[in-house]
């Protein structure tokens, strides 16, 4: 076991050492954007989102359970805490970001990340679809009210990013933007706003500090329903994102791990004035696509983030602000599932309708933790409907016309319990009526209960009824979802 | 019937894939066992290539990259396993012209250690090379670690096996070692040396009695000697005198913690070591 350890140790680390570290820079040099354009989305100072995405950069590489994944501050959580900033100030959100912290280690280890399983393609799809959706329009105050050569410069920044990989690839396209752009306001001498004027920038490393909040009940109430959305809404994403990243890399990632890992850096992070993070899709990719594959990527990402603004921050004050604006939309087009759209006419309309469903609610409440809510909810309808659909009832008359047998197989649960019950013939002239259920399953109590219904309509009308089989449907009935894996279940199942 | 156990050697992209054909063909031969070659596909999802440091994301930017990932991947592989196959077809022959009579050939996907030690059970020897320098914690290590078999590890070009050495220290490893070299006949025609290192005392004269006894027992002639001093330098200059081709030793006895903070005194000798040896686990 040790062994195991050490191994693993070696290869999440020192496998891949050159290109962790180019990789991890060229992320660095996206998150600075990102985290300052969050900040601003949050109602903080520039320096909280920066102290974060060091924080949890640094704190993820360690003990999260996705190497090469990218956790920072991001769009998703700055939104959920706008209300908060607002209303009660900086030192409530640090207190916030802590008890998302602790929420979201006991999440690990109750070991919630399986529940990821009852999020459907079609909510992951929308929740992504959304946050790109939310960035984009986050960057619209940039974009209101300007004079015309921010637009020239965020036109001429996008143009830089998208059309400079075909100069070279060596060099961050997003990094070159950004220079050009400065170097171009700086000589013009261009009167418009820059990342100096949204407030402080750090110039120091980060210290730890006890958020200055009164320790009440009153304050409970203040961040607690904050923090359990920040917990909700962090675990989804980075759940997501490690999917993700599992996929593009061919590996596993432990969730649980993630979890926790995920938690742990929002506490540190709180302690250390920074506010609440989570994975991000879109660095991700950037960390997969420039080359990072171990926590060495992550970590090296932190650490050249709060290098280059700790002693470049002079530098980055003067950067302006439609440079971040032209990154960040880079930022949102690549997280878009373009083929999403295209997807629309193909995929099954509940499939679109559940897509459509995330992605509505999340930009009318800015709130993704709703949005993918009403997604699995609606995912859940629409899979008891179509399951509902899977109940066939034959009848034919045996003894002379005497008796009817009926056969009934497929699902009974609440979502076909009423057709189940207008499927047979009550009003038939008839001595006895035999229903065969064995090879129908019921569900539910609300399955059993029709069948009771059944039973005492025909009664009533003065019919004899037997029921056959009924052993073998309400096996189901019983909450043990293990069925599946005991020997012969596939028999047992196959046999009604 | 019974399956004759195979001689597997384990062929990688080292230099030594000609040498370890050489030594597992020779065994083979003196075993009359079957032979295995084995090449194994390694994956690394761990390392990346490709320098694209461009940073920027476009439109579809996830579904065109693992498109890409997965294009790379698949254009590796290819490329690996016909690799492995034009060096596995080439090992063959030379096995056969190195006097083995049954000489199969295996690719598999997987890392070596886990690969061999899932079919060690077929297997009554285990061929592999080792390159030098060796570090902890490597490779080799790792699959040596992993095996319960004879480990015969190839450091160099074949060299007839005429004297043999045993560095025995009592240990239930180096006990089997001496049972090998006493009933097998890989070593029928070999001249046996058998070395204990350390002062002379009621212990180590009745574990060197125990070791003659077995092969009295089994009627070969050995010669059996105690040395003072530490094995590590001991070993490699008795076999250097005694111009020995093949050392039998037991292995990483320690584990891999106690190794690594106390050094593992089977790197110790490996390292300093340039002659085949037959590690006993």
């Amino acid at each position: 076991m040790q062994k195991n350890v050490m191994n693993t140790l070696r290869q999440d680390w020192l496998s891949n050492i050159r290109n962790d570290l180019l990789a991890g820079l060229v992320v660095a040099l996206a998150l600075i954007p990102e985290a300052i354009a969050f900040s601003i989305i949050a109602g903080v100072d520039p320096q909280v989102g920066l102290y974060a995405s060091f924080s949890i950069a640094v704190i993820t590489a360690i003990v999260g359970g996705r190497p090469g994944m990218i956790s920072a501050a991001t769009g998703a959580m700055a939104l959920v805490m706008v209300l908060l900033v607002k209303e009660h100030g900086l030192q409530y959100l640090l207190a916030a970001t802590v008890l998302t912290g602790v929420l979201q280690v006991l999440a690990g280890w109750l070991r919630l990340g399986v529940l990821m399983r009852f999020v459907s393609r079609s909510v992951i799809t929308g929740f992504v679809n959304a946050l790109a959706i939310l960035i984009f329009m986050a960057q619209l105050p940039e974009l209101t009210n300007v004079t015309w050569h921010v637009y020239a410069m965020t036109a001429a920044g996008l143009g830089i990013i998208y059309l400079f990989p075909y100069v070279t690839k060596a060099v961050p396209s997003p990094l070159v933007a950004i220079v050009v752009l400065t170097a171009l306001a700086l000589w013009l001498g261009l009167d418009i706003r820059t990342v100096g004027d949204m407030g402080t920038l750090p110039n120091s490393l980060p210290v730890f500090l006890l958020p200055d909040i009164p320790l009440t009940f009153d304050t409970l109430a203040i961040i607690f329903p904050v923090s359990a959305t920040l917990a909700v809404v962090g675990l989804l994403e980075s759940m997501m994102t490690a999917s993700i990243v599992d996929d593009l890399t061919d590996t596993n990632s432990n969730k649980n791990r993630e979890c926790v890992g995920q938690g742990v850096a929002n506490i540190a992070t709180g302690f250390l004035g920074g506010m609440a993070g989570c994975a991000m899709i879109g660095q991700s990719v950037i960390n997969v696509k420039s080359g990072g594959r171990g926590r060495l990527s992550t970590l090296a990402a932190g650490v050249f983030l709060l290098l280059m603004v700790v002693f470049l921050g002079e530098w980055v004050a003067r950067i302006p602000m439609a440079a971040l604006v032209a990154v960040m939309i880079m930022v949102s087009i690549g997280t878009f599932s373009w083929a999403s759209i295209r997807n629309l006419r193909e995929h099954p309309k509940s499939s679109s309708v559940v897509m459509l469903a995330t992605v509505i609610v999340v930009v009318a409440t800015h709130d993704l933790a709703k949005g993918v809510l009403v997604g699995v909810l609606l995912s859940g309808f629409f899979f008891a409907g179509k399951v509902g659909r899977l109940l066939y009832i034959r009848s034919e008359a045996r003894d002379a016309g005497r008796v009817r047998h009926y056969t009934v197989t497929g699902q009974v649960f609440f979502a076909s319990a009423e057709r189940f019950v207008n499927a047979f013939d009550y009003k038939e002239v008839i001595d006895k009526v035999r229903i065969d259920v064995g090879h129908a399953h019921f569900w539910d109590i609300t399955a059993v209960s029709a069948l009771d219904k059944v039973v005492i309509k025909f009664r009533r009308e003065g019919t004899e009824v037997e029921v056959l089989g009924l052993n073998e449907a309400s096996a189901t009935l019983v909450d043990k979802f293990g069925v599946h894996d005991k020997e012969g279940a596939e028999d047992m199942l196959a046999a009604h | 019937m019974m399956i004759d156990k195979k001689v597997l050697a384990c062929l990688g992209r080292s230099p030594l894939a000609d040498d370890v054909t050489d030594y597992a063909a020779w065994a083979a031969a003196r075993l009359s066992a079957p032979l295995e070659l084995l090449h194994v596909l390694e994956r690394h999802p761990e390392r990346s290539s490709g320098d694209d440091r461009s940073g920027a994301i476009g439109v579809d930017a996830q579904e065109t990259l693992l498109s890409k990932l997965s294009a790379d991947d698949e254009r590796h592989a290819r490329t690996l396993r016909e690799e492995g196959r034009l060096l596995l077809d080439r090992m063959r022959e030379r096995a056969r012209a190195g006097g083995a009579a049954h000489v199969d050939v295996r690719q598999r996907h997987g890392s070596l250690d886990e690969t061999v030690a899932e079919l060690e059970a077929e297997a009554r020897l285990v061929v592999m090379g080792r390159q030098m320098p060796l570090a902890a914690g490597t490779h080799f290590e790792q699959t040596v670690r992993r095996l319960r078999k004879p480990i015969l590890t190839v450091p160099g070009p074949f060299r007839p096996v005429e004297r043999v050495m045993i560095a025995f220290d009592g240990g239930i490893a180096s006990r089997r070692g001496v049972e090998l070299v006493a009933g097998s006949p890989l070593f029928r025609e070999c001249a046996i040396h058998l070395l204990m290192s350390g002062n002379e005392s009621a212990a180590a004269a009745r574990q060197l009695d125990w070791a003659r006894q077995v092969f009295e027992t089994a009627g070969r002639p050995v010669d059996t000697r105690l040395a003072p001093g530490n094995a590590g330098e001991v070993i490699p200059e008795v076999a250097r005198t005694q111009a020995i081709d093949l050392l039998v030793v037991g292995a990483y006895s320690r584990s891999p913690l106690a190794s690594l903070l106390r050094g593992s005194r089977t790197n110790v000798l490996l390292q300093s070591f340039p002659i085949p040896t037959l590690l006993m686990r």
